[in-house]
C-alpha cells in the first residue's frame, strides 16, 4: 500500500493520533515516507497504514439493512475514527437514501441529496435509528428485533432474507480442492469482521476439527 | 451537519425514480434458493472475475469477502442459465455429459433483481454473468443483454459489470455488451486451434472465439468497455505446454489488447468425456501466473522469459523468477549503480521496490540491508544477487528453490 500525500488526513483519523504526531508527519511527502528508515517516521508510515486498511475493510465488510424504503443501516464499531467517511461512501453509492451507521454509543448518518452530502453525528445505532423511524412516520412491527439487539425489521414480509441469500451463493462458490484457510484468515481478519458486526463467513455445515 | 430531523424529511421528498417500483431493496418474493446455489456454482472454475475498473470516478476494487480458498469473492457470479448445447468434455454442462445436474434459467428482470439487491446491501460489488449456450447462443445472448440493460437503464446500477460473451455471438450482439459492460471476455479454453478440438467438438477456434476477440478489439473506444476484455484458459485438458499457452498469450496481449489473461487448472469432473484423465496440480496454475505477472507488470521481454521453462516447454514448480535470475545475472548487483531494468531481475525486488531504491539512491547511497528491507525489498531472498558497496552476503541461497 503506497502511502498518500494526504497522509495527514489518515492520521488525523488514527486513535492514537495526536498534535504532536500531526505537525511532525506534516514535513513529510508521501513518497518521504515510503522511503523513511527513521523510527517514528515507520511509526508515521504504520499508522497511516492501519487507518487505510481498516477504511478499506469497512468498505467490504459491512452489511446494510433497509428500514422502510428510505434507510439503509448497517452495525460498525471502528478502532480509528473512520465513521464520518465510511458512512459517507455508502450515501455517495446510494444516492437520495439515509444510511445511518453505528453501535451502542455512536453514529453517524448522512445523505446524498441532489449533489449536496447532508451528516450528523448521533448518540448510538438504536437511538439515531429510532428518530428517524419517528421523523419517517416507519411503524413499529411485531417481532422486528433484529440480530443486534436494534429494534428493526429489514425487508418485506415475504421475502427472503438477504443473509440467507448470500450465503447460498457464497457456499456455491467453495471449491475444497482450493482450500486454504491462511488465506482466508489473513483477508478477513476476526477483528475487522467484529468491527463491521459480520458473521463469520464460513461453511458451518461443513467444518471439520481440522478447521480450528 | 444537519439534525437528523431535516435529513429525514428531504429523503422524503426523494423520488428513487431510478429503483422504479422494484423499491431500494427487494430481491423479489419468489428466489430459489437451489437455482441460485447451482447457477452460481456453474462459475465456480471461472477464475477471470476480479474487479478492475479505470472509470473516471474508479470503483473501489473492495473485496467484500474470501472463500475458504482465498479467493475474493466481490462479485455475484453466476450462469445465466447451465443448458448448454457445446460439447466441452471437461465440463459437467455439456451435453455429452453423463452425470447432468437439474437444469435451471434465470428471468432478466429476476437476476436483475437478485444483482440489485445483494449490490445495495453491500455484499458484492458487481456482476460477473456467463451462461451455457443453451438451445440457441444468439436468444441467449439477447436474454444476457436484456438483463443488463435492466440494471443499468431501468434501475440505474452503477457496479461493475464483467459479461462473457458466448462463442460465435454476433457483432451486434458484442457492440451492444460492450456498452453495458465494464469488462467483457470470450474464454480461449485451449492455446491453439487443434487443442480446441481436443476438448470440444462443437466450438471453431478461429470462427468462434478468435474473429470475436478482434471484433472487441476494433470495436473498443473510449466511451465503452472500461476495463476492456480478458480471456481464460483450461490448463492441461489438451496436453499442451506451459510455452505453448505463454506463446499464446503473448499473442493475446500483443495483438488482440487483451487486458490480462486467467488460468485454470484441468480438474476432471464427474460424467465428464475427461472424467479419467489425470486432474492438473493448482501449482501449476500458479506459475502460469507468475509468469504472466513477469510479463505484465515487469515487463520482462521473451528472451528472458524463456529461462524459466524445461526442455518439453513446461515451467518447474519453483519462481520462475529465481530460474530466470540464476541465468541472467552473472554477477551480483549494486543496489547503488544498477539500473531500474536490472533492478527487478534480482528475486525479492518488484518494480515498486525497484522505483524506490532508484528515488532513495538520488538523495543517498544505500549503506545496509535493513535500509533495502525499509523499501519492501525481500532480503533473504535478493541478498544472494547483491552487493552493497563492495560487500556481499553470499550463500547457498542462491541455489535454492
Amino acid at each position: 500500500m503506497r502511502v498518500p500525500d494526504d497522509h495527514c488526513r489518515y492520521l488525523a483519523m488514527h486513535a492514537k493520533s495526536s498534535e504532536r504526531l500531526l505537525a511532525r508527519a506534516k514535513g513529510f511527502k508521501g513518497m518521504d515516507l515510503e522511503l523513511t528508515a527513521d523510527p517514528e517516521g515507520v511509526r508515521l508510515k504504520k499508522m497511516v497504514r492501519a487507518v487505510r486498511g481498516e477504511i478499506y475493510r469497512m468498505k467490504g465488510f459491512i452489511r446494510l439493512k433497509p428500514l422502510g424504503g428510505q434507510v439503509l443501516w448497517g452495525y460498525m464499531k471502528p478502532r480509528h475514527r473512520i465513521g464520518e467517511l465510511i458512512c459517507e461512501h455508502f450515501a455517495r453509492r446510494n444516492p437520495g437514501v439515509i444510511v445511518v451507521l453505528g453501535y451502542g454509543s455512536e453514529s453517524w448518518t448522512a445523505l446524498l441529496w441532489q449533489g449536496r452530502m447532508m451528516q450528523d453525528r448521533g448518540a448510538g445505532l438504536d437511538e439515531t435509528l429510532g428518530r428517524l423511524k419517528a421523523a419517517l412516520g416507519i411503524p413499529e412491527k411485531e417481532n422486528g428485533e433484529d440480530a443486534d439487539g436494534a429494534n428493526l425489521e429489514g425487508g418485506d414480509a415475504g421475502t427472503l432474507d438477504m443473509d440467507d441469500i448470500w450465503q447460498a451463493y457464497y457456499d456455491s462458490q467453495y471449491c475444497l480442492k482450493r482450500k486454504n484457510l491462511q488465506a482466508f484468515q489473513q483477508r478477513m481478519p476476526a477483528r475487522d469482521q467484529q468491527s463491521a458486526g459480520l458473521r463469520l463467513v464460513q461453511r458451518r455445515k461443513e467444518m471439520t476439527l481440522e478447521d480450528f | 451537519m444537519v439534525t437528523l430531523e431535516k435529513i429525514a424529511h428531504l429523503a422524503s421528498d426523494c423520488q428513487f425514480d431510478s429503483f422504479g417500483s422494484v423499491g431500494p431493496l427487494d430481491p423479489g418474493s419468489n428466489i430459489n434458493l437451489e437455482k441460485l446455489s447451482i447457477l452460481g456454482e456453474g462459475t465456480r472454475h471461472d477464475v477471470c472475475a476480479s474487479t478492475y475498473s479505470p472509470r473516471k470516478s474508479p470503483l473501489p476494487g473492495i473485496c467484500h469477502a474470501f472463500t475458504q480458498d482465498g479467493r475474493c469473492v466481490s462479485l455475484f457470479k453466476t450462469l445465466y442459465t447451465n443448458h448448454c448445447s457445446h460439447q466441452c468434455n471437461y465440463c459437467i454442462n455439456s451435453t455429452n455429459c453423463s452425470h447432468r445436474v437439474q437444469t435451471f434459467s434465470y428471468t432478466p428482470d429476476e437476476l436483475a433483481r437478485v444483482t440489485l439487491s445483494l449490490y445495495r446491501s453491500n455484499y458484492i460489488e458487481g456482476l460477473f454473468l456467463s451462461s451455457g449456450a443453451g438451445r440457441n447462443g444468439d436468444l441467449i445472448m439477447e436474454k444476457m443483454l436484456e438483463t443488463l440493460e435492466r440494471l443499468r437503464r431501468r434501475y440505474g446500477f452503477s457496479g461493475y459489470i464483467h459479461l462473457k460473451i458466448l462463442p460465435g455471438s454476433s457483432q451486434a450482439h458484442i457492440k451492444e455488451a460492450m456498452e453495458l459492460a465494464d469488462r467483457v471476455s470470450i474464454n480461449l479454453e485451449a492455446a491453439s486451434s487443434s487443442q480446441l478440438d481436443e476438448i470440444c467438438a462443437t466450438k471453431s477456434y478461429e470462427n468462434d472465439i478468435l474473429k470475436r476477440q478482434r471484433y472487441i478489439r476494433d470495436l473498443r473506444g473510449e466511451e465503452n468497455l472500461p476495463a476492456g476484455q480478458t480471456t481464460q484458459l483450461v490448463v492441461g485438458a489438451a496436453g499442451e505446454s506451459d510455452q505453448d499457452i505463454l506463446d499464446r498469450i503473448l499473442y493475446e496481449y500483443r495483438e488482440i489488447g487483451v487486458k490480462r489473461a486467467y488460468y485454470s487448472a484441468f480438474s476432471p469432473q464427474k460424467g465428464t468425456a475427461f472424467e479419467s484423465r489425470k486432474g492438473q496440480p493448482l501449482w501449476r496454475e500458479h506459475r502460469l501466473y507468475q509468469m504472466d505477472w513477469l510479463i505484465r507488470v515487469y515487463h520482462f521481454p521473451p528472451g528472458d522469459i524463456k529461462w524459466a521453462f524445461d526442455e518439453e516447454g513446461f515451467l518447474f514448480n519453483s519462481d520462475p523468477k529465481l530460474a530466470i535470475a540464476r541465468e541472467l545475472l552473472d554477477s551480483p548487483l549494486d543496489p547503488n549503480e544498477a539500473p531500474y531494468r536490472d533492478l527487478i531481475r534480482v528475486p525479492g525486488i518488484g518494480p515498486r521496490s525497484a522505483m524506490r531504491i532508484v528515488a532513495l539512491r538520488k538523495t543517498r547511497r544505500i549503506a545496509a540491508n535493513r535500509e533495502l528491507e525499509a523499501l519492501g525489498v525481500v532480503i533473504k531472498r535478493a541478498t544472494p544477487f547483491l552487493k552493497i558497496n563492495g560487500w556481499r552476503d553470499a550463500t547457498l541461497k542462491m541455489w535454492s528453490g
